[in-house]
């Protein structure tokens, strides 16, 4: 044990490690605080947790699979646009070479499109959760604004990177799709003429979806997941039956 | 400060600190000793490390499934049946009974409005943390479940076999906009009725309802995926045309 003591020693009690890792490892009290105040990736986590809220019966942990699912998607995702360009001559053939000729090529192509899938369920679930545990309520209210647009623009996500690949399925499940949107009251066409550049499902349309699913609705995404996240931390944490007992106590006084 | 809470607080001799004054309110933690809460290390991130690993090792095993890629699109052939994507089924099912502007954009467009205006309605606080609020608020779910489930197959058996088309067509209003309305809110209606009877809460209507939906949304997709084949007829999943599952 002494040799090991001194190798661990030896690792970590130098400027280098310790210009890394500010504090020592977590197995006190303070440093488990500073561990979660001072790491980027660990700082959205407040420094205590409510026990109620690590119950996996009140969860699921759907949250967290759904932001990790997210996170997996655009790890896939970034590294299957080495391979693909959008455009009607190359998209088909590019997703055939991914499948056939690219090393790991075909799995990462299915983790991209079932983690997809999953985050589109998942994200619901994780809705229905907060609902039927009251995680909506005062204060979380515009939380939970926030949440239902997340879950549209996962679909809206989910959505658009159905038409890359370019084939039948792609093609028809988009052509269902912008006709449903063209049936609107009003703005039908106009709406469908935004989406697809075009008056059928062309070219234009590829390019509009692909710089939609790569870029603009993950950008957003991005931006309103930090929000999600910020205002659990400002609105108290994850909700739990303590916030209702309080309201009982304060009916009492 | 008083004398019980100079028992209860004691001020140490070695201290150069002390306890000034109690003071009542509402926070998160008033009156909950720490013991409510553990450290986020390792507590926390131990459960979030298990979920992502969980979901990797099942994302993995479940990319041995190839992901469908079929022939290269062309307009000139079209899909029997054409299918949008899985989670869209519930609102190409809902487009089979009704107007198509009412089936593919006023309905989920209100939907989406609905579900952003519940918590602003929806304002009890008595029993958030809590599943279904109460015993009853479960029963309530339950029932609004199984109440939902009947009256969707019976109306998608009915319009499939009966059709309300071939009852009344004319004028196209009718099938398209107002039996359909009607229908919604009559149920909608009826299943506030039937709740009342348990004596509910606000928050336990809210449930009755919403469970509604979620079994609604569920539903449709799965009839509308697993249920229709060729023109969109219902199908037995077992008898489906090959390429009727868009996933």
């Amino acid at each position: 044990m002494a040799s090991k003591t001194s190798i661990t020693r030896a690792i970590t009690q130098n400027r280098v490690w310790q210009s890394v890792f500010r504090q020592g490892y977590p197995n006190t009290e303070e440093n488990r605080a500073k561990v979660i105040m001072n790491t980027l990736f660990f700082h959205i986590h407040p420094v205590k947790v409510k026990t109620h809220s690590l119950k996996i019966s009140y969860t699921w942990g759907m949250g967290v699979i759904s932001a990790f699912l997210f996170a997996v998607l655009v790890a896939t995702g970034a590294w299957l646009m080495f391979f693909y360009a959008p455009s009607v001559e190359r998209a088909y053939n590019d997703i055939q070479a991914l499948e056939t000729a690219v090393t790991f090529g075909m799995l990462l192509r299915n983790m991209h499109r079932w983690a997809a899938h999953l985050m589109v369920l998942t994200v619901f679930l994780h809705m229905c959760r907060v609902f039927f545990t009251g995680g909506h309520k005062h204060p979380r209210e515009f939380n939970w604004v926030i949440g239902v647009v997340l879950w549209v623009l996962t679909i809206l996500l989910s959505y658009t990177g159905y038409l890359l690949p370019w084939d039948q399925l792609a093609y028809w499940a988009i052509t269902v799709g912008t006709n449903i949107v063209g049936v609107t009251p009003l703005i039908g066409e106009q709406l469908r003429l935004l989406f697809l550049g075009a008056k059928e499902v062309g070219p234009e349309a590829l390019v509009r979806f692909y710089a939609l699913h790569i870029w603009i609705f993950p950008g957003l995404m991005i931006i309103l997941i930090g929000v999600h996240f910020w205002r659990i931390r400002k609105d108290g944490g994850l909700s739990s039956p303590i916030e209702s007992a309080e309201v009982q106590q304060g009916e009492t006084k | 400060m008083s004398e019980q809470t100079q028992r209860v607080f004691p001020k140490g001799p070695e201290k150069t600190y002390g306890l000034m004054e109690l003071v009542k309110g509402t926070s998160p933690m008033v009156d909950k000793g720490p013991e409510d809460t553990v450290d986020s290390w390792p507590h926390l991130l131990t459960m979030e490390v298990l979920a992502i690993l969980g979901t990797t090792v099942l994302l993995l095993f479940w990319s041995l499934l190839n992901a469908p890629l079929r022939e290269f699109a062309n307009p000139d052939v079209t899909e029997n049946p054409a299918k949008a994507a899985w989670y869209f089924m519930n609102l190409q099912e809902m487009l089979l009974h009704m107007d198509p502007a009412l089936a593919g954009i006023i309905i989920p467009g209100l939907m989406i409005i609905v579900l952003m205006v519940i918590p602003y309605f929806d304002i009890s606080k008595e029993d958030v943390g809590i599943w279904f609020a109460s015993k009853k608020g479960r029963a309530i779910a339950i029932w609004s479940a199984i109440y939902t489930s009947i009256w969707l197959i019976g109306l998608i058996l009915f319009d499939e076999y009966i059709r309300v088309r071939s009852l009344v067509s004319e004028p196209a209003v009718l099938p398209g906009w107002i039996i359909p309305i009607a229908v919604m809110a009559g149920l909608s209606a009826l299943l506030y009725v039937l709740i009342r009877r348990w004596r509910p809460t606000r928050r336990e209507v809210l449930i009755g309802f919403f469970t509604a939906f979620v079994v609604t949304y569920f539903l449709l997709i799965i009839s509308g995926l697993f249920f229709r084949g060729l023109g969109m007829h219902l199908t037995l999943p077992w008898d489906l045309p090959p390429g009727a599952l868009s996933f």
